[in-house]
């Protein structure tokens, strides 16, 4: 085990690099200004923030110092914002995003796994129909009209919750239910198809021949076996949520870091751009490695290519 | 319990034929025969489908049913509700040209404007009518859709079926590389190939794709890893079947339903990713319409003009319901462990 | 193994019902909160912005987010008033003004940074030396100072030539403590305006130097001057920012409002919703699509924006666009009334001019610069329109003529973009326009390197003066970027800079004369229509004040009913 994570640990720092590396280069290629007045300055103005920005030096010289800040931990300096670090806006934008993505997970899948289960076991009756109704519902509307009728009805008509911002939980209800609609409509789907696949298989006819109770043949038996396609998707699901919806970010006026990223993306931002796609990337393989060991906690056939040896 | 009696005359020796111990009693169906007669008995699946084909049909003929063109803008006329001639004389249908006002007051636009016209679904804030623009719409949605969840299904099946079955280093090495694809945010890779090649919806589906496949590719191959120690895959391979036949034999009918549920996935995803590009200003060249543009336009007027949102939704949502219901039906039936 | 799964389930279990455990709880803060509003006191009110505050350092800020919050918690040597009028800020009096025109003398008043020390003029000298100084390299420095304040431009040229500057060869001189002197290229009339604008505001030289990379980037490494300071503010991500009244401001007594709290919500509609429930007093400015909906309600605030929308027409590419008629044929082919009216539906008007309407008024007469012209300069004609456009056909010896249109980044720039492509196709045979959506920086990038036929592009001013628009289509000049050249023209607009700089009346009639070669004889732009900003303002708030150029808003003179 302890080889095998070394070994998956390596793989990391590669392909963190490759990808540090990429981006790197598809920011030299991308077009677009990241002065945004740039209208209104001279060429002489001009060369002048090329030239404080480094952005005149020969790509190879810029490449090694931009990987040189990297070893140091340093990101960089953002274009939009007057002399703020990289790392100080990953830092404060992450944190509203992270939490409502973790919410929205939780609250998403709980949910989903259970009108997943129920569905399957009422397979093609009027129940089935309706749970695949809600998650073809919480697939098919856009998010942002999702967020928005909620934010109407719920917030401005009921004014059971408040509309906007993020000062405290109460704040967090409307924008969890609008964006845990997506991992609740896809657990189910993908639980409801492997649940109905498990409950044919034999071990499962045998547990309902030893008088095994409804309850423990779904939850106990079954549903451990359904999870692996789920987790697989949902793996990298985390990671989008986590590092936010541009789309309910906007429209609930959470300080998050979607909202950051599409913004720099659209105004050339280099170090912004660079600086949270590195993040991303990272908290992606993480969470590729606890998925491959969770494989092997949820379906004990699945053996790591380490265990072999 | 009472029990009949049993009386020797009742049994008969039987006919013991050697010819007749190979027939088949069932019809002789193939595979997919076999599917198809399972999909016919699920009423939802079938209903969809039906529901599937005539939106097809009408994102193919609809815009040409009416005497406006996709782009034929009056602004006099903009901001209509439906009115359709007939139904409009029945009230409580929404076709009657009434609009209400924030203070609950209610009238009539057609009246208030001065105009003669049916416009069946409304007009929007250019004078368009929305009936045309919606088929319109539909079209291009569903060819974007297909065509993207095609070839990421392609794709990623392939990928995902090779990496899992050949597994150790390959797969270890196929896997790291989706990782880089994925840990690139698909908008910059999207930004970059609309700037490369000229915007439409060309580029959108390829931009689409490109990151699309890996989803596909990471569920089949945990299927694969799950499948390929099963027991009747070890069967195969001791008797002597080639890698090919295991993989298009026993694995691909496997993971027909896990293929077929992700595709369905693709679609909404493609849709609604396009809507997003629409959204940060990257999406279809105007005045070219999709269902995620027209939602996006119709959202903003919300609560003046609630039917130039609602209308693209229902079809929104009437596509990926009948898409899911199909494609539940389909994964019930290509399940070669529920023949009866 | 088995005990880590079954903790797994019991902790997902634990945060779902803590996560619960918190709606519920959240329910009654909710109450208490609303509960305490209506007896709050009363001097509070809470605001919306589109963007959080991207600098506080004056020299360096560039948006105007940054502006307007320096406009309320700093103070330049003057400000604008709720009626536009240019009043003092820390100059005392008005300014002694040489003979030419060219130097401005001001004496300072006593007031103080929020540290206690006393501004000085050497206060301006230091801010304003940072803005030029290309180490900085300021966004906005150099295009303010650039040909008007002395020294300015040659700074900038020998930077950008990597030679030697010296920063003291600005014209701008601390005679002593309270007395500032400044030093112009040429006069300029409207220079008293140009002060009130962040970018020529203060600073202190120790407390910069002390803060050095960490100056400006949170609430406590600011000074303040103004009527505010920022005493909530955890730096540029931060959403949400809170203003307190500035008890040490010299003007204390006009500043009723106590406290403003801003918060970061981009959506129009989500803003208006929370308008609505009461979690703010005032919101953003609203998109067109969110307007009609407060048509005459009395919360709704409308104004005259003077920022114009124009097509721009590239001469550089397209041998089509190089031809005056066909470029007189696009201007007339678009029908601006059926777009204001129908399409934006926010108060905004048709534009048949290139200086905007109700935006400056002659010092001498009190006249709108508009009454010159009037704003019928190239309008809406279709027959005129196809008269042209055969000409021009003729002229380019062609029966068809392909454009590309590079949109603009307003909410409403796709249905101007279908509209106007819908217009020319419509009353203009034998056209076919392309519409390219991009994003932002790649529209600013070629713009810059005018790769593009037609450009809906917005202006909107920075000082008070028609010469932010006059000399915008200069040869050459800055923003022109679409080949436009006219001798007459050009000559016109250096005679109100120079020789008619001190005679108003003869000035503006020069830049009348200007704007008439620029659109009937030349047809250089074709104008579109002049924005209108629309805000929800609660019935509670007092003296809201808004301006015209430079910082969106003032709460100096703000107070709660």
């Amino acid at each position: 085990m302890a080889k095998y994570l070394t070994q998956r640990f390596v793989y990391m720092v590669i392909t963190l690099f490759l990808i540090a590396s990429l981006t790197f280069f598809l920011m030299k290629i991308i077009p677009g200004t990241p002065f945004s007045n740039a209208s209104k300055l001279s060429e002489a103005q001009l060369s002048i923030m090329i030239d404080k920005y480094g952005l005149d030096e020969p790509v190879p010289v810029q490449y090694a110092n931009y990987l040189l800040n990297l070893l140091k931990g340093d990101l960089g300096v953002s274009f939009q914002f007057n002399n703020v670090g990289v790392t100080d806006i990953i830092v404060n934008s992450l944190g509203p995003s992270a939490t409502l993505g973790a919410l929205a997970i939780l609250f998403g899948t709980f949910f989903g796994i259970i009108l997943g289960v129920i569905s399957a076991l009422k397979q093609n009756t009027w129940v089935d129909y309706s749970s695949t109704f809600i998650a073809v519902l919480g697939k098919s509307i856009p998010s942002f009209v999702f967020a928005g009728l909620l934010q109407y009805y719920v917030g401005v008509k009921l004014g059971w919750f408040p509309v906007a911002f993020w000062r405290g939980p109460e704040y967090m209800v409307l924008p969890t239910i609008a964006l845990a609609m997506f991992p609740l409509a896809t657990a189910s789907r993908f639980v409801r198809t492997e649940m109905i696949e498990v409950m044919e298989s034999d071990y499962i006819t045998l547990a309902k021949a030893k008088g095994a109770s409804w309850f423990e043949i779904a939850f106990k038996h079954a549903l451990r076996n359904a999870l692996i396609p789920v987790v697989t998707v949902l793996g990298p699901l985390v990671v989008s949520l986590m590092t936010g919806s541009l789309v309910i970010e906007k429209i609930f006026g959470i300080p998050g870091i979607g909202e950051q990223f599409v913004k720099s993306i659209t105004i050339n931002d280099y170090p912004v751009i660079m600086g949270t796609t590195l993040l991303f990337a990272a908290l992606f393989v993480v969470v590729i490695l606890i998925v491959d060991l969770l494989y092997g906690v949820i379906d004990p056939r699945i053996r790591l290519a380490g265990g072999k040896k | 319990m009472s029990q009949e009696k049993i009386a020797k005359e009742m049994f008969l020796p039987a006919e013991v034929d050697a010819t007749k111990s190979e027939e088949i009693s069932k019809p002789s169906l193939n595979y997919w025969q076999d599917a198809w007669l399972r999909v016919k008995k699920n009423k939802g699946a079938i209903v969809s489908m039906v529901i599937l084909v005539l939106l097809t049909i009408m994102a193919l003929v609809g815009p040409l049913l009416t005497n406006y063109g996709i782009d034929q803008q009056n602004i006099k006329h903009n901001n209509l509700p439906p009115r359709i001639p007939v139904l409009e004389k029945v009230s409580w249908l929404p076709f009657d040209g009434e609009l209400t006002r924030k203070n609950g007051d209610v009238y009539n636009a057609y009246e208030m404007k001065n105009v003669d016209n049916y416009y069946w679904l409304g007009t929007d804030s250019l004078g368009r009518d929305i009936f045309t623009r919606l088929w319109k719409g539909t079209q291009v949605s569903l060819y974007i859709a297909f065509l993207a969840a095609a070839i990421d299904m392609v794709i990623g099946v392939l990928y995902g079926a090779i990496s899992g079955f050949v597994g150790g280093r390959t797969d270890n090495f196929m896997q790291r590389i989706t990782e880089i694809l994925v840990g690139i945010p698909n908008l910059i890779v999207v930004i970059l190939m609309i700037i490369v090649m000229d915007p439409g919806i060309l580029s959108i589906t390829i931009a689409l794709t490109i990151t699309g496949w890996v989803g596909m590719a990471r569920v089949i191959r945990a299927q694969v890893l799950k499948l390929k120690n099963q027991e009747y895959v070890l069967a195969a391979r001791t008797l002597g079947l080639s890698n090919g036949k295991i993989i298009s034999k026993h694995l691909v009918p496997n993971l027909a339903g896990v293929i077929i549920i992700n595709t369905m996935f693709t679609i909404p995803n493609a849709i609604f990713f396009e809507a997003f590009l629409s959204f940060i200003g990257l999406g279809l060249q105007p005045p070219l319409a999709s269902l995620g543009t027209l939602i996006d336009d119709g959202f903003k007027v919300l609560q003046l003009y609630p039917y130039q949102m609602i209308i693209p939704a229902i079809v929104i949502s009437l596509i990926m319901i009948c898409f899911n219901m199909v494609a539940d039906g389909l994964r019930d039936a290509l399940d070669p462990k529920m023949r009866d | 193994m088995k005990k880590s799964k079954y903790f797994l389930l019991l902790s997902l279990m634990l945060v779902i019902s803590s996560f619960l455990a918190a709606c519920g709880g959240g329910d009654d803060a909710g109450k208490d909160k609303e509960g305490a509003d209506n007896t709050a006191a009363v001097q509070e009110l809470k605001m919306l912005e589109s963007t959080a505050i991207p600098s506080m350092d004056s020299v360096m800020a560039q948006d105007t987010v940054s502006f307007t919050t320096l406009n309320n918690v700093n103070e330049g040597l003057y400000r604008l008033d709720p009626n536009q009028e240019v009043v003092e800020g820390v100059a005392d009096g008005e300014p002694t003004i040489s003979e030419d025109g060219t130097v401005y003398t001001f004496k300072l008043k006593d007031a103080k940074w929020s540290n206690g020390e006393p501004v000085t003029a050497n206060d301006f000298v230091y801010a304003w030396q940072r803005a030029i100084d290309p180490e900085n390299a300021s966004p906005y420095g150099p295009y303010m100072m650039d040909g008007k304040i002395k020294g300015a431009a040659e700074i900038t040229a020998a930077a950008a030539e990597k030679k030697e500057y010296d920063l003291s060869t600005l014209g701008v001189k601390a005679v002593d403590d309270k007395t500032l002197e400044v030093t112009l290229e040429r006069p300029i009339p409207y220079f008293k305006s140009l002060m009130a604008f962040p970018t020529f505001y203060p600073q202190n030289q120790k407390f910069v130097e002390e803060q050095g990379e960490n100056f400006g980037l949170k609430a406590e490494n600011v000074l303040y001057n103004g009527p505010f300071v920022l005493s909530e503010w955890d730096g540029s991500t931060d959403e949400e920012w809170v203003y307190a009244k500035n008890t040490e401001y010299w003007d204390a007594d006009t500043v009723k409002l106590e406290k403003l709290t801003w918060n970061v919500l981009k959506e129009s509609q989500a803003a208006a919703n929370a308008f609505e429930t009461g979690e703010v007093d005032i919101t953003g400015k609203l998109s067109s699509d969110v307007v009609p909906q407060y048509e005459g309600d009395e919360r709704l605030l409308n104004w005259l924006e003077p920022t114009i929308f124009w097509l721009k027409m590239n001469q550089k590419n397209n041998p089509a666009l190089k031809n005056v008629n066909i470029r007189k044929a696009i201007a007339q082919a678009i029908n601006k009334q059926d777009f204001v009216d129908g399409v934006l539906a926010n108060g905004s008007i048709v534009a048949n001019y290139a200086v905007p309407n109700e935006f400056v008024k002659n010092d001498e007469t009190g006249e709108d610069f508009r009454s010159i012209n009037g704003n019928e300069l190239l309008p809406y004609n279709v027959d005129e329109a196809k008269k042209s456009w055969e000409a021009g056909l003729a002229e380019l010896g062609t029966d068809s003529v392909e454009v590309r249109y590079l949109g603009d980044d307003t909410e409403s720039a796709k249905k101007a973009a279908e509209y106007v492509k819908n217009q020319l196709e419509t009353n203009l045979p034998g056209i076919k326009v392309t519409v390219e959506s991009v994003p932002f920086s790649v529209r600013l990038d070629r713009e810059n390197a005018q790769d593009y036929d037609l450009q809906m592009a917005g202006w909107g001013p920075d000082y008070l003066d028609p010469m932010t628009f006059s000399d915008l289509w200069l040869t050459g000049g800055g923003n022109n970027k679409m080949d436009y050249s006219n001798e007459k023209y050009d000559q016109l607009v250096k005679d109100a800079q120079t020789t008619l700089a001190q005679s108003p009346v003869e000035r503006y009639e020069a830049l009348a004369e200007a704007e008439k070669i620029l659109l009937e004889e030349d047809a250089a732009i074709a104008p579109l229509y002049q924005r209108s900003s629309n805000l929800l303002v609660s019935e509670k708030v007092e003296n809201f004040t808004y301006h015209l150029v430079g910082p969106e808003y003032s709460f100096k003179w703000t107070s709660v009913k």
